[in-house]
């Protein structure tokens, strides 16, 4: 813990009661562990309980080790069916949200106007409003066009606010964008396209990529506002969700694992590919 | 709209217009304001109608037959009456096919007092949980900003990262799992011999609307603190090392250099946390199991998918609108950000 105050973070407090236990820090450290303790010990228990041979998910009473629940999973047509709709949807969210979040993020970072701060909120609006009431809203405004609810009313409820976390991604990017290639472009004869497609473009590309990314997986993900515009459809995780109520298993449970193990390998290859750069970065 | 036009021209700025303006129109405002129409009317339909057109029909016959009985002199008067039922039959029959509707405010003020008390349960459970969340999760925010060296900091982030990216529905089931009649507390509760499995003498958790706050409270505690950590993490070290140089204490510090700088941040925090508790269909759907109370949220899918009663159910979702919008606004004037600040 003297290293954590030694570095010169929160230091003088450590100097001035030199020899002594920082207190504080010990207690600070104790208490991120802790809190650590809380993120992680019921993601085990439930995935401990898919390996559990007893018919209901259950760590306490435990009839040995199985594979079992992983074998049953593999031969549920609705949850794989549910897998193939997910993964539909989130390629329809990807190709909607991505277009409107550069388009919108276009607008506003060139947009001097002053109902900037208004279109700016009614962007926004859809990541502040409950995930109900999206879907709810969906499903009244298509239903009056005769739409109702099904794969299609839940790529667009979905696309609503997941266009708005690709417009702010655009927009950072955008801030950081220097004008001045833009222009030597069009100065040295290209058209507006022709720019665009080979100098904005370019530029834009890693947020394209995050972009996709992020819509993938909030798609993927939801559930407060697909369970009210999925119909009779069902995607992976309505499919879940309709587990709690009728048969519910230990194969929920090796969802959870295998969503737990995809999580995990992505993220820590994340963070060794970012730490990777910094490295880089501060070597340079 | 020149500086946009200069850049990219006519035909790629139009294109960019439209699909914002798509956007706009077709996947928000036309949506909130069909809700918000739908919301204000209901349906008058009357009870009698179906026998009111059943009479109507065996009057018909019955006077069909008349004119075909009638003396030759007495067929006009019959036929005008036909003609009369002929035309309230079909006037009858549009108001069952469309039946008339009735605009006012009746879906939101005819709540009952039972829905009324689960709206304001959910509301006060969901600042609850905000409250919670901001205490629980600002020093651990500050933490890995400002105290952990920056490779342990690192792995803290990713040990966020990891169950804020595991779908909320697994991880709520988690807590079903731990709080469940023969789970993980009262298993240890058997062990320690204060329960019983034999004679159901468990303790049920999830009867209690305390199962749905600890659910909420996991659920949703990270949003707290991404924000938060973010902008904390711009703030100059310098500044703490200055202001713990000339004596300020820990509490000075938070108070007058880090909070004020997190404001951002802490708003943002509260806002989501708050909109995701009190908007939670998940949460309450799996912890009760449809079983015990409902909550708003589950009140909202009742109204839609299994009483048919879309206008009320309209009217419950935009009441949760007008509640997070005043809880955003009232973050706003709290915190003193701009809708800017809000979502970055």
């Amino acid at each position: 813990m003297a290293v954590t105050t030694a570095d010169g973070t929160i230091g003088p407090k450590a100097r001035a009661d030199k020899g002594g236990i920082a207190w504080s820090s010990v207690i600070l450290n104790c208490y991120i562990g802790l809190f650590f303790i809380y993120l992680f010990a019921p993601l085990a228990v439930m995935s401990l309980a898919a390996f559990n041979a007893y018919e209901y998910p259950s760590v306490t009473q435990w009839r040995g080790w199985t594979l079992h629940w992983f074998g049953e999973l593999a031969q549920d047509d609705r949850i794989l069916q549910g897998i193939v709709n997910s993964l539909t949807v989130a390629v329809g969210v990807i190709v909607v949200a991505l277009p409107l979040g550069l388009s919108g993020a276009m607008i506003l970072t060139r947009l001097n106007s002053r109902y900037n701060n208004m279109l700016y909120a009614v962007l926004v609006s859809p990541l502040l409003m409950p995930g109900i009431v999206l879907g709810i809203s969906t499903l009244i405004f298509w239903g009056r066009a005769g739409v109702s609810g099904g794969l299609f009313l839940t790529v667009v409820a979905q696309a609503s606010f997941v266009a708005s976390y690709c417009m702010l991604l655009f927009m950072a990017r955008l801030q950081r964008q220097d004008r001045v290639l833009e222009e030597a472009a069009l100065d040295l004869g290209a058209s507006s396209f022709f720019m665009f497609r080979r100098v904005t473009l370019p530029f834009l590309r890693p947020t394209l990529i995050t972009g996709a990314v992020i819509s993938f997986l909030q798609s993927i993900e939801n559930y407060n506002t697909t369970v009210f515009a999925i119909g009779g459809d069902w995607t992976l995780v309505t499919e879940i969700g309709s587990r709690f109520r009728f048969g519910l298993s230990p194969v929920i449970n090796v969802i959870g694992v295998l969503f737990v193990l995809v999580t995990i390998v992505a993220a820590v290859a994340y963070t060794i590919h970012k730490e990777r750069e910094r490295k880089r970065k501060s070597i340079r | 709209m020149t500086d946009l036009l200069r850049s990219y021209g006519r035909g790629l700025s139009w294109i960019f217009v439209s699909l914002t303006a798509f956007w706009i129109l077709v996947l928000i405002v036309l949506p909130q304001g069909f809700m918000l129409e739908t919301s204000l009317w209901d349906i008058n339909r009357d009870d009698q109608l179906g026998m009111k057109i059943d009479r109507a029909y065996s009057d018909l016959g019955l006077l069909e037959y008349d004119v075909t009985a009638a003396a030759e002199a007495d067929k006009p008067a019959i036929q005008a009456k036909i003609d009369a039922l002929q035309s309230e039959i079909a006037d009858l029959e549009s108001q069952e096919t469309d039946p008339p509707r009735e605009y006012g405010i009746q879906n939101y003020t005819k709540m009952s007092s039972l829905h009324f008390m689960i709206f304001v349960k959910s509301i006060v459970y969901a600042l609850m949980v905000t409250a919670l969340a901001l205490v629980v999760c600002y020093p651990i925010a500050f933490a890995i900003a400002k105290v952990a060296p920056p490779q342990r900091a690192a792995l803290m982030l990713l040990g966020l990262v990891i169950p804020y990216a595991i779908n909320e529905l697994l991880r709520v089931y988690a807590w079903l799992m731990i709080l469940d009649y023969q789970g993980v507390i009262n298993s240890v509760l058997m062990w320690l011999g204060m329960v019983e499995f034999a004679d159901k003498s468990w303790i049920p958790f999830l009867e209690y609307s305390g199962s749905v706050f600890v659910a909420l409270i996991y659920a949703y505690v990270l949003f707290m603190i991404f924000p938060i950590y973010n902008t904390v993490d711009t703030l100059d070290r310098n500044q703490l090392e200055a202001a713990k140089d000339l004596g300020a204490s820990t509490f000075k510090i938070h108070w007058r250099i880090v909070i004020p700088h997190a404001k951002p941040g802490i708003a943002v925090g509260c806002i989501m946390t708050f909109m995701l508790s009190v908007g939670s269909y998940s949460v309450p759907q799996i912890m009760t199991r449809g079983k015990s109370g409902d909550w708003f949220s589950q009140l909202i899918y009742r109204q839609f998918f299994e009483a048919q009663s879309w206008n009320v159910g309209a009217a419950y979702s935009f009441s949760l609108v007008l509640v997070c919008l005043a809880f955003i606004l009232i973050m706003m004037k709290v915190f003193k950000v701009g809708i800017r600040d809000i979502a970055k």
